[in-house]
């Protein structure tokens, strides 16, 4: 076992000083902090349940050690707004029927905020090019299309109106 | 009350009141549960299909602090993991840990330490010994004499029953006189489909948490269908009073049928918990995952006959079920395998073979469909066929010989009939070939030559609502609930009932709502475990909102005979005079007398009264056993493209037309059609898991080798259609019946005929992937040099979608 490597994380609103493994995932790292949202769906980088952003990049969580992040600032789903204060996407996603059994869905709000940040105004295809490393069994994706599409438009239009940004 | 209209809450479009928890990712999964003092549990999988275990040397483990578990430390009690057969006769061959290895990744032992990574160290530091046996991968090989035997023996029921090559269990079926009908038919169609084992590839590996508790009992928090069954199996494996086992209802990451059984690492994690003595988490990795469930692979060879004029005399069916390595529910599914087919047409003259065999594979078991997506994958392709012979239009040969309104129906099998008491096939029919452009479908032979060529299909399918039936048979279905009203008039729904994600529990709420007059937000299903909640046998065959809801509006009905009673001794006025609506003004549920202005209350003010008097909680709980298991019916039509020179297959538009009675959530409702056609496409294009000569998983347990449909497998939003029959059930909840499974039954057939349709050649191996598609042109040899690149027809129509 070798020893442990002192990082810093910044997750969300809170900053973690912590040790650990140097083979730890950042995926294991977060969920063993709390930040259970951040959900394993296969460790291998092959369906997106685990997505973060770090610095602001959407990375799959399992693939980045977390020896990598440090240093970094770290969002997950759970930091982009809370069950009072949902984000648009994720409001956008409950109100599009984007969510079934719900285990997908951190990782594809996640996918999401990232394709809005950098193109507010997504076509179909891109939004499922942008999503394309995002599995869901539940849904046959076309109402995750519908949510990120009316998290777009909501995005617009709280942009005329001088409201929150994405 | 079912009558009652309009409605005030089922069929509306309202918030999901499980969406924003699950959006935000606050919602608790079971490997989300962190205990205190809680140890890791880690399983040892077998690198072998089959081999025997000659010795397991546990000490470097336990050298390491370990809590380790082998054969010698479980009770040596065979069980089979899905209990919804009644226990006479239900196949055990199971034990916590194998007493010998029957399938890559079967557990051999397990661990538990105070952190995961030591639990790993622990299980590769445990040396086993095995003596390797030949493993037998195919059906039909491990039947042959001489075969070497996984089995010697099994329990069916309390027998010990020999296994004789390999064959876990026959089921035979006739009805009239199928030899004489075959004889005497106009027309014959027949065909050997083969039928892939797939994964269900649920988001949620399956996974346990498990705590001891100081009298000894245990609460889990498992991923599962049935909290109950769990329960009676932990039960009955451990010697534990089921009033001392708790096991809670957690949500979810998906199941599609893989936690129908109570999966392995349920009770491994209770044996490791209560060896330890403190609570233990076990959590499978997608690789172990893989390896441990699939849907039944089989063998179908059918053969229908006709009448000249179309009308089908007889079927002769052979199954051949590749089970894996452990019996979940053979005998059931070479039930259902033939009740598909009959609730499909009607044939009045049957020949039917069953034969369920064991392999060292992964186990089969339940999968959407449930054996329903196979035999209408047969069955749908040889309407065309018959429909060609016949130079007859497919959709009228079906019309023709369906089975509709007023005929007997037993899709679950031979002990589960009913009749059909609403019937929403000819709009389905009717308005999907319109939606699709039906008469733009391709004459039969006349199929092109370009390099990407259209062709349209049609599949039409069902699946039961429940597996209820006029009389018990040997499948336990039933459900209970318990509806109780709070101070504030707010409601709790106290079920053990399983939401898989498509909303069930929504559904619930709704129809308590509606059957209370209460507002949907003033109505709760409530966390709850086995100790507080009356029985519901699982969440399958398609029964959670009528089965289901079916108990809960019961005991809503109850409660709600009994909140007029109590009320009527408040307001001096005859129980039969009272009645009750939601008051959209006080914002809940009223009672009224309609003939005298100023005897009203709310029900708020009744169970607040209630209580300040001391006088009782208004609450009932209630059984339900469905009596009726109606048919959910589906109809897909779809438009492929099949591009010959590199032999993929695009779906071009997609139209899916349910009969699910009222529709009682519509985005959800629209996202189980939509889910079905993905699973649907992943089972007929892509998915297939695969096992060579040795016994080893060729995926070995990843994904992206063992694809399954993402977001560029589904076609545009605006190239989707789905709409609804107007239909009511009269059995059913306020009209309901089922959807989930439905959905995806028909779709590989529907894909298959859309294909055949497009380039004139037929296939009856699951998933048409493009190797086999240009193997089949090949054949064939239609493919003509690519030299052409046009389009068989123009591109599609702007159609006004009916999706929401």
């Amino acid at each position: 076992m070798a020893d442990p490597i002192t990082i810093t994380l910044r997750v969300n609103t809170r900053v973690h000083n912590i040790g650990v493994e140097p083979r730890a995932t950042l995926l294991h790292t977060l969920r063993e902090l709390g930040h259970t949202d951040v959900k394993n769906g296969c460790e291998i980088g092959e369906c997106g349940a685990c997505a973060v952003l770090l610095n602001g990049e959407p990375v799959n969580s399992c693939m980045v050690l977390a020896v990598q992040a440090d240093g970094a600032t770290i969002t997950t789903n759970a930091g982009l707004g809370t069950m009072e204060k949902p984000h648009l996407i994720q409001a956008a996603f409950a109100d599009a029927g984007a969510v079934q059994c719900g285990f997908c869905t951190p990782g594809m709000v996640i996918a999401t905020k990232a394709l809005l940040d950098r193109n507010p105004n997504p076509s179909e295809h891109e939004i499922r090019e942008a999503l394309s490393g995002n599995l869901c069994r539940c849904t046959g994706y076309g109402q995750i299309v519908d949510g990120v599409k009316l998290a777009a438009k909501r995005l617009a239009s709280s942009r005329q109106t001088g409201g929150a940004s994405c | 009350m079912n009558c009652k209209t309009p409605l005030d809450v089922v069929g509306k479009q309202l918030p999901r009141k499980d969406g924003i928890a699950r959006v935000t990712g606050q919602e608790k999964y079971t490997v989300d549960i962190s205990l205190p003092r809680m140890l890791h549990g880690r399983i040892l999988s077998s690198p072998y299909a089959h081999a025997k275990i000659v010795s397991i040397d546990t000490s470097a483990a336990e050298a390491m602090g370990a809590v380790v578990l082998t054969f010698a430390d479980v009770p040596k009690k065979r069980y089979n993991e899905r209990i919804i057969t009644i226990p006479p006769v239900l196949h055990k061959d199971h034990y916590v840990l194998a007493d010998k290895v029957r399938r890559m990744g079967e557990a051999v032992a397990a661990v538990a330490a105070e952190t995961e990574e030591l639990a790993e160290r622990a299980v590769r530091a445990t040396v086993v010994e095995y003596e390797v046996l030949p493993a037998m991968t195919n059906a039909e090989e491990a039947m042959k004499p001489g075969a070497p035997a996984i089995y010697d023996d099994v329990l069916f029921g309390e027998t010990v029953e020999p296994i004789v090559n390999n064959v876990a269990c026959t089921r035979d079926v006739d009805e009239g006189d199928a030899e004489a009908a075959l004889a005497e038919a106009d027309v014959i169609v027949e065909g050997s489909f083969v039928l892939p084992k797939v994964y269900h590839a649920q988001m949620e590996t399956k996974s346990c948490v498990c705590r001891p508790e100081p009298d000894g009992g245990l609460t889990v928090w498992p991923t599962t269908q049935s909290i109950h069954n769990v329960r009676i199996l932990l039960g009955e494996i451990f010697s534990i009073p089921l009033s001392k086992i708790d096991v809670k209802r957690v949500p979810i990451g998906g199941t599609f049928g893989s936690s129908i059984q109570m999966n392995a690492p349920i009770p491994i994690c209770a044996a490791l918990a209560l060896k330890a003595g403190r609570p233990v988490k076990l959590v499978t990795t997608r690789e172990e995952d893989v390896h441990d469930h699939t849907r039944y692979g089989a063998t179908i060879d059918l053969k229908l006959a006709a009448k000249s004029d179309g009308t089908l005399t007889a079927a002769d069916m052979k199954v051949v079920a590749d089970i894996g390595a452990h019996n979940i529910q053979a005998y059931s599914f070479l039930g259902v395998s033939i009740g598909w087919l009959v609730s499909l047409y009607k044939i009045p003259n049957i020949r039917y073979r069953g034969t369920a065999v064991y392999t060292n594979k992964a186990l089969s078991c339940a999968m959407q469909g449930f054996g329903n997506p196979q035999v209408t994958f047969a069955a749908e392709q040889l309407m065309d066929m018959l429909a060609e012979k016949l130079d007859r239009d497919p959709i009228d040969l079906r019309m023709q010989n369906y089975i509709g309104l007023g005929d007997t129906f037993w899709g679950q099998g031979p002990l589960v009939k009913s009749i059909v008491h609403s019937d929403g096939v000819p709009e389905l029919m009717k308005k999907g070939a319109e939606l699709i452009g039906w008469d733009r479908r391709n004459k039969p032979g006349l199929a092109g030559s370009e390099r990407l060529r259209r062709g349209i299909g049609v599949g039409r399918g069902f699946h039961t609502s429940s597996a209820g039936a006029p009389q018990p048979g040997d499948v336990i279905d039933f459900s209970g609930a318990m509806v109780k009203v709070n101070i504030d008039g707010s409601i709790d729904v106290v079920t053990a009932l399983m939401d898989h994600g498509g909303g069930t529990h929504e559904a619930i709420a709704k129809l308590v709502g509606e059957a209370l007059c209460v507002p949907f937000d003033h109505v709760n299903v409530v966390p709850v475990g086995t100790q507080t909640t009356v029985y519901d046998c699982v969440t399958h065959a398609t029964r959670g909102v009528y089965a289901g809801g079916g108990a809960a509006v019961k005991a809503a009905t109850s409660l709600r005979r009994e909140i007029l009673e109590t009320a009527a001794k408040y307001l001096n006025v005859y129980p039969d005079a009272l009645d009750m609506k939601i008051d959209v003004s006080a914002g809940q549920a009223v009672i009224f007398s309609p003939a005298i202005d100023c005897c009203r209350m709310t029900l708020e003010e009744l169970a607040k009264r209630c209580w300040m008097e001391s006088w009782k909680t208004l609450a009932s709980v209630e059984s339900y056993r469905p009596t009726n298991c109606p048919p959910a019916y589906v109809s897909v039509f779809l438009e492929v493209e099949v591009d010959t020179w590199t032999g993929v297959v695009k779906t071009v538009n997609a139209v899916m037309g349910s009969d699910c009675g009222t529709v009682v959530n519509p985005s959800m409702a629209i996202g189980q059609l939509e889910g079905g056609l993905s699973k649907g496409v992943g089972y007929a294009l892509y998915e297939g898991c695969e096992w060579d000569g040795d016994g080893q998983l060729t995926s070995r347990g990843f994904w992206l080798d063992d694809k399954i449909a993402a977001f560029g497998e589904s076609p545009p939003i605006e190239n989707l259609q789905c709409f609804f029959a107007d239909t009511y059930e009269p059995t059913g909840p306020f009209g309901a019946k089922g959807i989930g499974e439905a959905a995806m039954n028909p779709v590989a057939a529907a894909y298959a005929n859309a294909i055949a349709n497009a380039v004139g050649v037929r296939f009856f191996e699951l998933p048409i992937t493009p190797e086999r598609v240009l193997s089949a042109l090949d054949k064939h040899s239609g493919v003509e040099d690519a030299t052409t690149s046009g389009l068989l027809h123009d591109q599609p129509n702007d159609r006004q979608g009916v999706r929401s």
